[in-house]
């Protein structure tokens, strides 16, 4: 695959991090989360044309209708049912995790992770942005205080790991790659159940408003 | 062959749990299931004993340690199961639950107990971790079983950290693979491989991947500063789910971190990973020590009291030497009598309908075994003489003594002081009078014998190891 159009998909992936941390809409986040996985799919679909090896395209296309498709429609069709348009709840206000999202990426960057970003030396850039994109999908599930941002926090630093291994050299073999896809749509399976009942017993799915665990 | 019995016959009671109706069918097929388990896991163990690492195929492995904690999820699983069965039927008859969420209690259970089997067995770093992974989704919706808003918060907790924790794990798994970069990559990559080719291993790398590994799987372990969701889950979760969670579970994911800091010892000085265990370790020593005089809720002291010691098996693999044979030991003893001490909690909240301590009072009258159970499995568990635990802490202890005194020492206050936060409040629940809306008296001997034979078990074992048992324990901690 073109060397531009790598950066482009790692770039996207980067991007729609930093989009969701800035998005006052759940449908904005659900949405870069499609576009983010997206991305990962034409950087595996990368590795079958470079590999030739047909089990990898079934990897791609699991991975297609997982998360560009079921994902993005499980998370819309939630936000319809509970009407949560809007979640732009943080903990940190916007200037302040402009800031934390900088000194996160400066970190991904920086020397104390040299010896991860540079497992393959040609690919130091790309894997610094891996990592950010990392650390961005944690400070993501840290700072929003609603559910479905967690999900798709946690969804998103799959994403990050999947494309850090691939400028490893660390991918798995597609047997695993699918084991681990399956794992992924039972977990995401089990987190849209959890997100209605959290809806149905709290009214809400902002996670300061569950305190029945205090006292 | 032992383990596709193990495997084949829980899967074949998940079915028989999601097409059978009958519940006495249900409860016969998982009754069965992890019986078969129990004496396949028997005969494993044996033969780990005898000739060494059983690997029937490629895909998987056992070990003297993994043969011990397929011992404990076995004989905890069938207790677990028989109590299950009892305590269900309790909560049937009392509009708790109804018919078609025993079906889905049984299946869930079975489901656990298959996935802890696979990764205790599982031959592939990342098989592995697809099986941890697969035991918080099982595991999900037992601790949100009672469909209260409470169990609810706890479970999305616990869902939310694990899955996070769990990645983190996945990406230190994923940077161990650098060491297999002269392979194929589409090669099976075992333990052993690993452990192999660790030379080629950048030593920067094998620590960093240590830290990512030891802060994913310890959250599942329950380690401070990781633990937060382990309290609220394990005691919103049915008192059997508890027993299994607290006693094998975190057993599981610690055996995980242990496979890895093999293979960090063998790249980067043993200190490394040591110092970072006794930290850990220590620290969930400490946090526990200072909460549990203010707890209200006797399932939440038992959870805080499983990180105590999941903390001191950390300390003892981390001190080396005779630490590593206390820990091992530590490891099988916890197991049983967390277990107890949690299927007795059952019965007791069956009883007085309440987890809160203040609301337990004559708890040795009103429920002479049952009571009698959790307050022998208190003292146990907090390391009185003559218990298997005393000996494990002091084996613990006493190898700290040799490399760090002052962590040992510490740990000996620590142990003291959370010994009287326990006395506390247990004293309080044994003794008093018994309020006059409880009834006195034991009812249901299916309640009482599943939690009694892990006591005994457990106490003979205390006494007396079995040569099989004293070989893996002896080969176990030669090798970690």
């Amino acid at each position: 695959m073109n060397h531009a159009l790598i950066q482009f998909f790692v770039a996207v992936v980067f991007g729609t991090m930093i989009f969701s941390h800035l998005t006052k809409k759940n449908f904005g986040a659900s949405m870069a989360y499609g576009v983010q996985s997206l991305a990962v799919a034409a950087l595996l679909f990368g590795s079958f044309l470079e590999t030739q090896n047909k089990l990898i395209l079934i990897v791609v296309i699991c991975a297609l209708i997982v998360k560009v498709v079921m994902a993005p429609l499980f998370f819309s069709r939630l936000i319809r049912k509970h009407a949560l348009m809007f979640s732009a709840s943080t903990y940190l206000n916007t200037p302040l995790t402009l800031i934390a999202i900088a000194i996160l990426t400066f970190i991904a960057h920086s020397q104390k992770f040299a010896a991860v970003t540079g497992i393959v030396p040609a690919n130091q850039a790309l894997l610094s942005l891996a990592l950010a994109a990392m650390f961005l999908s944690l400070f993501l599930i840290v700072n929003r205080k609603g559910a479905l941002s967690h999900i798709i926090g946690i969804l998103s630093l799959e994403n990050s790991i999947v494309v850090f291994t691939i400028f490893a050299g660390l991918e798995q073999s597609p047997a695993l790659q699918l084991g681990i896809l399956f794992n992924i749509f039972i977990w995401l399976m089990i987190a849209q159940v959890f997100i209605s009942m959290l809806y149905k017993h709290f009214g809400s799915l902002n996670i300061t408003s569950m305190q029945s665990l205090k006292g | 062959m032992e383990l596709v019995l193990i495997f084949s016959s829980l899967l074949i009671a998940v079915l028989v749990c999601l097409f059978v109706k009958r519940r006495i069918v249900v409860e016969c097929a998982s009754l069965l299931a992890v019986a078969i388990a129990l004496v396949e896991s028997i005969l494993v163990a044996l033969r780990v004993a005898a000739h060494g690492e059983y690997s029937p195929h490629v895909f998987f492995s056992v070990d003297a340690l993994g043969a011990l904690v397929m011992l404990i999820i076995s004989i905890v699983g069938c207790a677990t199961v028989g109590y299950s069965i009892a305590y269900l039927r309790k909560e049937t008859a009392q509009n708790v639950i109804g018919q078609r969420r025993v079906r889905q209690y049984f299946i869930l259970l079975n489901l656990f107990l298959m996935a802890m089997f696979l990764a205790i067995t599982a031959n592939h770093p990342i098989f592995a971790w697809i099986a941890i992974e697969a035991t918080t989704l099982a595991t999900a919706f037992l601790i949100s079983f009672y469909n209260k808003p409470s169990a609810m918060e706890a479970a999305w907790k616990y869902l939310v950290i694990n899955s996070v924790g769990l990645l983190l794990g996945f990406f230190g798994t994923l940077l161990y693979f650098t060491a297999m970069h002269s392979l194929d990559g589409n090669e099976f990559v075992s333990w052993q491989m690993l452990l192999q080719n660790a030379a080629f291993l950048d030593p920067l790398i094998a620590k960093i991947a240590f830290i990512f590994v030891l802060i994913g799987y310890g959250t599942k372990v329950g380690l401070a500063p990781m633990h937060t969701w382990l309290p609220d889950a394990h005691s919103k979760a049915p008192a059997p789910i508890s027993a299994l969670l607290s006693g094998v579970l975190l057993n599981v994911a610690l055996v995980v971190v242990l496979r890895f800091k093999l293979i960090t010892d063998a790249v980067v000085e043993p200190s490394f990973s040591q110092i970072l265990l006794i930290v850990l370790g220590l620290l969930s020593i400490f946090i526990v020590a200072l909460i549990m005089l203010t707890q209200n809720n006797y399932k939440r002291l038992l959870a805080y009291s499983s990180i105590e010691n999941m903390g001191i098996m950390s300390l003892g693999f981390g001190f080396g030497g005779l630490g590593v044979v206390g820990a091992i030991m530590h490891m099988m003893y916890h197991a049983l009598i967390k277990s107890t001490l949690f299927l007795s909690a059952g019965t007791i909240f069956l009883r007085y309908h309440s987890t809160k301590i203040a609301k337990i009072r004559g708890m040795l009258t009103a429920l002479p075994v049952s009571g009698a159970l959790f307050f022998i499995g208190f003292l146990a568990i907090t390391g009185t003489p003559p218990f298997g635990i005393f000996f494990s802490k002091v084996l613990i202890v006493t190898g700290g003594m040799h490399v760090h005194p002052m962590m040992s020492a510490l740990a000996l206050v620590l142990m003291a002081i959370l010994f009287i936060g326990f006395f506390k409040q247990v004293s309080a629940m044994a003794f008093g009078d018994v309020p006059t809306e409880v009834e006195v008296g034991e009812k249901n001997i299916w309640l009482i014998l599943p939690p009694l034979a892990l006591l005994v078990l457990f106490v003979v074992l205390s006494f007396y190891l079995p040569p099989f048992l004293s070989t893996l324990i002896r080969s176990a901690a030669s090798h970690y």
